[in-house]
């Protein structure tokens, strides 16, 4: 288990745990806020197995996430506020 | 005897911890914050301090390649996208609760 790997764990308990939990309960707009928190600490998972396991492919996976994720929270904050 | 690679690693591990740590601060802020523009608050830090510093260990690691081309592209966008996601959000949080008027339908 090399640096990175650790690292990618590490940031599964300190970031992906409390964003999942965040966007699991509350008002619609707190959820949201877990959710995009959620589409950043996954981003950067993906970016650090990719050099932990030396897949270069994981870093493309990380660049369409990211965009999606930006994509998919302005569209969820468009269509709370129409609700 | 400190060597150039020695060196690289070091910041390698400096700039991941304090990266680790940005994305952290923000994660259990947004658990902990009791409201939703306190909430929004927190984003920030997550993706403009934290993911920028985890981009830029992994850009000292790999050094000039077109790998390294692809990750500050991704660093920029997540730059980008935090500072865009808290303004739609905290634009929607208003009109939700009546504070700023409604958009126009589109």
């Amino acid at each position: 288990m090399n640096t990175w790997l650790v690292a990618a764990a590490a940031l599964l308990v300190v970031g992906m745990l409390p964003a999942v939990v965040v966007a699991g309960r509350g008002d619609l707009l707190d959820r949201l806020a877990g959710l995009g928190m959620a589409g950043v600490v996954a981003t950067l998972e993906m970016l650090l197995l990719s050099e932990g396991y030396q897949r270069s492919s994981y870093v493309d996976a990380g660049l369409v996430l990211a965009a999606l994720s930006l994509t998919g929270s302005l569209v969820f904050a468009r269509l709370v506020v129409r609700q | 005897m400190i060597t150039p690679a020695d060196l690289i690693a070091a910041v390698e591990i400096v700039l991941l911890v304090a990266g680790i740590a940005g994305v952290a601060v923000g994660c259990v802020g947004l658990l902990m914050a009791r409201d939703t523009y306190l909430r929004l608050h927190y984003l920030g830090p997550a993706s403009s301090l934290g993911a920028p510093l985890i981009i830029a260990a992994l850009v000292v690691h790999e050094g000039l390649s077109f790998s390294a081309v692809k990750l500050v592209l991704i660093g920029v966008l997540l730059i980008g996208s935090g500072a865009v996601t808290v303004a739609a959000l905290g634009r929607a949080a208003a009109q939700r609760q009546g504070l700023i008027d409604m958009d126009p339908p589109a």
